[in-house]
């Protein structure tokens, strides 16, 4: 199939058998000539036919990796746009077309560097060897050694800093120095005397109760002892406090009267509604209320008189109520004297109680977030965990949540339970194809039918 | 001008919520945590909560207006911003796996700089030293820690470095005050220029893994960043008013701080304390004694009234705990916490080594004839030496809070201890102190007279101010220092006639003695007697002058604190009364 086939041409006139191809025989017979001037293979020897080759003319293609061939490949233009390469042989018939040229990637940096033309590439150089100035001083990494190795608190003068302030003549008043730092792009902020203001009275450093020691004294230790108890066993009264106010309020019920009561309400209507339709097949579709209608009762005049008659007597006899107690006071200007103290005692106490929960309010934790800070509990060893020496100490308590405590205590941090929470990230979650069953393709449907065809 | 509506003015202006204030600064919440930790702003509580909130009544996260307007201001802001502006840009740099062009912006990765917050947050030096207590507690704390997903590495590097230049200014300085031993673990408190500064060192493997619903370590790790850099300048202004090089130089081992140093905890712990064995290098000579003596003396002119009395006595243990353990050899055995006892021991100028084998550092052997002292923790010895004296260690601790040498026959090797006492509670308090503690008090202090009799070592001033101790009463006391006055008055005549006597013959010597043999007599002697009424006369006159003197603005405290003494007084009064009544019912009994 792929030798082409030769064309049969008639050899029927002379000038047709001018035409046959006779190259091949011609190209035999110039072989057996040149044989015969120069000599066939089989005479000669092995030595003068071949030599040995010692060197290799060729380099052989070095073995590529799959990270070199990825290069290679990345520079070859992509496979995609293979379709948009001109293959034609025809010349396009416009010679003049206004082609789309293509910019060249980027500027020269190089030249730009060199010799500079445009005012850009001036500040462009300006500002590179800035760059590379800061950048390697960053480089440099300044230790840490020399970081803080300097005095913080040293007296300076915000004038110092910007040239021309800093007057020995005393020219430049202050306020006018600090217009002019503002104006710099310097300004000198004020810390507002609000921004240190302690919120709480309580002491930064609470001293530790004594009971702490890991060798404590037997008073110390039963007194911290006594102090957790006591707070244990106001949380628990608390804890009975609420369990007896909600859960013990509710009558308990089994579970089989539960659910049978459930069923009683859930198909509570549905007995009903065939009563009620009989009720109201009976009678006729006319609207009716429960409460009978309103009448609108008139008054007549001679009770309204009767009744502006009986308020005015009953005023009248209040007055005179009053009258005779006011009278009936004078006898007792004594007693009123006591209740009038009394009354001004129990004022002057309860006075005296806010003034005093007010300043108990000054030393305690203020309320910052939604939740209320609650103090963790006390830590103390327990006496079978004293061991006496400080081989055996067993220490109570991390020092870590200590402090943040401590922090969250002094209305520094916010009281928060997701303290510290991470959020996880959403992940879709799906197995890979290597490992999904085999499904079902349309490929694999095509060639069910194939094969069904053929059978 | 314009009308002001409802709730733009009053409380509702002052305060601000979280949200709107992450929207004023365009920060995310986590940079806006930072920046607020950084500056020390924290979240307020309204006086009136509605109204502050605009009408809602749900609790939510306020700051002052104000204190978000001075953010505003702050260049670190920019910064903060700069982070995300980085992070889109490394991103991309990543994904792109253009690793060139990344390492470039690694490189120049925003350096956040917070040494102007050190100097805005704490005006003056003073005031970052009355701040010190959380900084050293948590860089104590971070310095033992792992390093951890949300704790960089460098940060406990750093914090472990700052901490040993704190110790070793701590040492040099001598400014240790009291010590105490809880099962937290050791509180420290020192003395930096008249401030108290408490702190606790945790024992020994503190790290516990932690719930994240407990502790939030990112913020504690920001707490640290800026604790850090606060530590850094203080450190530094204590070593140059102290006349030391910063930074220090310690054994070439433990100054860099290459990685491979950290890799095993235990050698990194030993090296640690090593260099705390190590003296500071000195720029200047050391001019604070002679300041101190000065300053007695100023003392000692003026009269001697009760609180003077009370400074003098104070400055006296002081001078007292400063040479505490001056002259004594320590060997620290093995199972013992070395870190605390180290400190303690150096800064009170005793010698202190271990065992040369298991820890580097080690300045002489456990076969040293002079060691005097030796802390053990362990019941039973097998090899004891005579000529030391083998402790447990709380004896270093109680010896530093009771500023004198304990007797050691109650730490001895085996021997029950003795409770170990707070020394954060206030036994000079004007409150009723029980006989029982009274007694205890005393019987130390005679103890401690015995010990002294008994070491030929001490020198006679110590013995003096010893002496002084056992004092409480100032009539006594006063009496005592008028009779010393006498004494050198009397010293210096008998001095100046010794000089005038090398001139005389001696003939004229003896004739001169015989004579003063005969007009010597013997007076009886009178008992000193007050009168009382003179004295409550004289007392309260002082009292009159001294209200007189108070400025009218204090007044009120100066009523406060007068009747503060008067209720003490009485509560003092009742509680006698009380037990004078008991015993006196037991005594019929």
């Amino acid at each position: 199939m792929s030798a082409i086939k030769k064309k049969r041409i008639s050899k029927k006139t002379k000038s047709a058998w001018r035409k046959t191809d006779i190259k091949d025989v011609e190209e035999f017979l110039e072989d057996q000539r040149q044989e015969e001037r120069v000599g066939s293979f089989a005479e000669k020897k092995d030595d003068e036919l071949f030599m040995v080759d010692a060197t290799p003319l060729k380099h052989k293609p070095a073995i590529l990796t799959e990270k070199q061939k990825r290069k290679l490949n990345a520079k070859k233009p992509l496979r995609s746009l293979e379709a948009l390469n001109n293959t034609s042989k025809v010349q396009d018939p416009i010679v003049k077309r206004n082609r789309v040229r293509q910019k060249k990637s980027g500027r020269i940096i190089e030249e730009e560097v060199r010799n500079p033309t445009k005012p850009r590439h001036f500040q462009a150089n300006k500002d590179r060897e800035r760059y590379y100035e800061t950048l390697e001083k960053k480089l440099k990494k300044e230790d840490q050694l020399t970081k803080t190795a300097k005095d913080v608190w040293a007296e300076e003068d915000f004038r110092d800093k910007i040239p021309g302030l800093k007057d020995e003549k005393g020219w430049i008043s202050k306020e006018l120095a600090l217009h002019v730092t503002k104006n710099v792009g310097k300004p000198v902020i004020k810390v507002h005397d609000s921004i240190r203001h302690r919120t709480t009275k309580a002491k930064k450093f609470a001293a530790p109760p004594p009971g702490l020691s890991y060798n404590p004294s037997l008073d110390d230790h039963q007194a911290l002892l006594k102090e957790v108890v006591e707070r244990e066993e106001k949380i628990i009264k608390e804890e009975n406090h609420l369990k007896r106010v909600t859960t013990q309020m509710f009558s308990k019920v089994t579970p089989e009267e539960r659910d049978t009561r459930r069923l009683q309400e859930m198909r509570s209507g549905l007995d009903d509604e065939s009563e009620g339709e009989a009720n109201d097949a009976t009678e006729d579709g006319e609207y009716r209320t429960i409460n009978p209608p309103v009448e609108n009762k008139k008054k007549s005049k001679q009770s309204r008189r009767k009744e502006l008659q009986q308020k005015e007597l009953q005023k009248k006899q209040a007055e005179k109520k009053a009258l005779k107690k006011q009278i009936a006071d004078l006898n007792r200007i004594k007693s009123i004297k006591t209740e009038v103290i009394a009354e001004e005692e129990a004022l002057k106490i309860l006075k005296k109680h806010r003034k005093k929960v007010e300043l108990k309010k000054k030393f305690e934790t203020k309320r910052l977030g939604r939740l209320k800070y609650v103090d963790p509990d006390i830590d103390v060893n327990m006496p079978e965990d004293i061991a006496g020496n400080l081989r055996n100490v067993k220490p109570e308590s991390s020092l870590l949540v200590d402090r943040f405590k401590n922090f969250q205590k002094r209305n520094i941090l916010p009281v928060s339970v997701a303290t510290g929470k991470q959020k996880s990230k959403k992940v879709k979650r799906f197995p890979r194809s290597t490992h999904k069953d085999p499904g079902v393709s349309f490929q694999m449907l095509r060639e069910q039918r194939k094969v069904g065809q053929t059978y | 001008m314009r009308r002001l509506k409802k709730y733009q003015s009053g409380e509702a202006a002052q305060y601000i919520t979280r949200r709107a204030a992450l929207r004023k600064l365009q920060l995310s919440l986590n940079d806006f945590r930072r920046l607020c930790i950084i500056k020390g702003v924290y979240p307020r509580e309204p006086k009136h909560r509605r109204r502050a909130q605009k009408g809602s009544s749900e609790i939510k996260i306020l700051y002052h207006a104000k204190d978000i307007r001075f953010l505003l201001h702050e260049p670190i802001v920019w910064t903060l911003r700069d982070y995300k502006i980085f992070a889109k840009k490394t991103g991309k740099d990543r994904a792109v796996k253009d690793f060139r062009n990344l390492k470039r912006r690694l490189a120049l990765f925003p350096e956040l700089r917070i040494d102007h917050i050190v100097k805005e947050r704490y005006p003056t030096f003073v005031d970052a030293i009355k701040d010190l207590d959380d900084c050293l507690t948590l860089l104590f704390l971070f310095s033992t820690f792992p390093s951890l997903r949300l704790i960089p590495r460098e940060q406990s590097f750093l914090c472990r470095r700052l901490t040993i230049e704190f110790l070793h200014y701590i040492i040099s300085s001598k400014s240790i005050r009291n010590v105490f031993i809880s099962i937290k673990g050791f509180y420290f408190q020192a003395d930096i220029k008249g401030q108290k500064v408490t702190w606790i060192m945790p024992h020994h493997y503190p790290f516990k893994p932690h719930s994240k619903a407990e502790v939030d370590f990112k913020v504690m790790s920001i707490f640290v960043e800026f604790y850090t850099i606060m530590l850094g300048f203080v450190n530094y202004r204590l070593y140059h008013s102290a006349g030391y090089t910063y930074p220090p130089k310690f054994r070439s081992e433990i100054h860099n701080d290459s990685q491979d140093n950290y890799k095993d905890e235990l050698s990194y712990v030993s090296d640690r304390i090593a260099t705390l064995n190590s003296d500071l290098i000195c720029t200047e000579n050391e001019l604070e004694d002679e300041i101190e003596n000065i300053d007695l003396d100023l003392l000692e002119q003026g009269q001697s009234s009760n609180r003077i009395m009370k400074l003098k006595k104070e400055a006296k243990e002081l001078t007292n705990l400063r040479s505490l353990f001056k002259g004594l050899k320590f060997y620290v055995n093995r199972e013992v916490p070395r870190e605390p006892i180290v400190i303690l021991i150096r800064s009170f100028g005793g010698k202190v080594s271990w065992d040369c084998t298991a820890f580097v550092g080690a300045t002489y052997n456990e076969s040293d004839e002079t060691i005097t002292h030796q802390i053990v923790d362990r019941p039973i010895l097998s090899k004891k030496y005579i000529s030391r004296d083998y402790i447990q260690p709380q004896w270093v601790f109680d010896c530093v809070n009771k500023r004198t040498l304990l007797p050691t026959n109650s730490y001895f090797l085996g021997v029950l201890l003795p409770p170990h006492l707070s020394p954060f509670v206030d036994s000079n308090r004007d409150s009723y102190i029980p006989p029982e503690e009274n007694e205890s008090q005393n019987e130390s202090d005679c103890n401690q007279k015995k010990y002294v009799e008994g070491n030929t070592g001490f020198s006679a001033s110590a013995k003096e101010i010893i002496d002084s101790h056992a004092m409480d009463d100032d009539q006594l006391q006063k009496a005592y220092i008028e009779e010393r006055a006498d004494f050198e008055e009397y010293d210096r005549i008998e001095n100046e006639e010794e000089q005038n006597d090398d001139n005389i013959p001696e003939e004229q010597k003896e004739k001169l003695r015989h004579e003063e043999t005969l007009s010597m007599s013997v007076q009886a002697g009178k008992v000193h007697k007050e009168n009382k009424k003179i004295r409550r006369k004289n007392e309260i006159d002082e009292h009159r002058l001294q209200a007189r003197m108070v400025k009218s603005r204090h007044r009120t405290l100066f009523r406060k604190l007068v009747r503060e003494k008067q209720v003490k007084e009485k509560e003092k009064w009742l509680l006698k009364k009380k037990r004078r009544n008991i015993e006196a019912q037991k005594m019929s009994n």
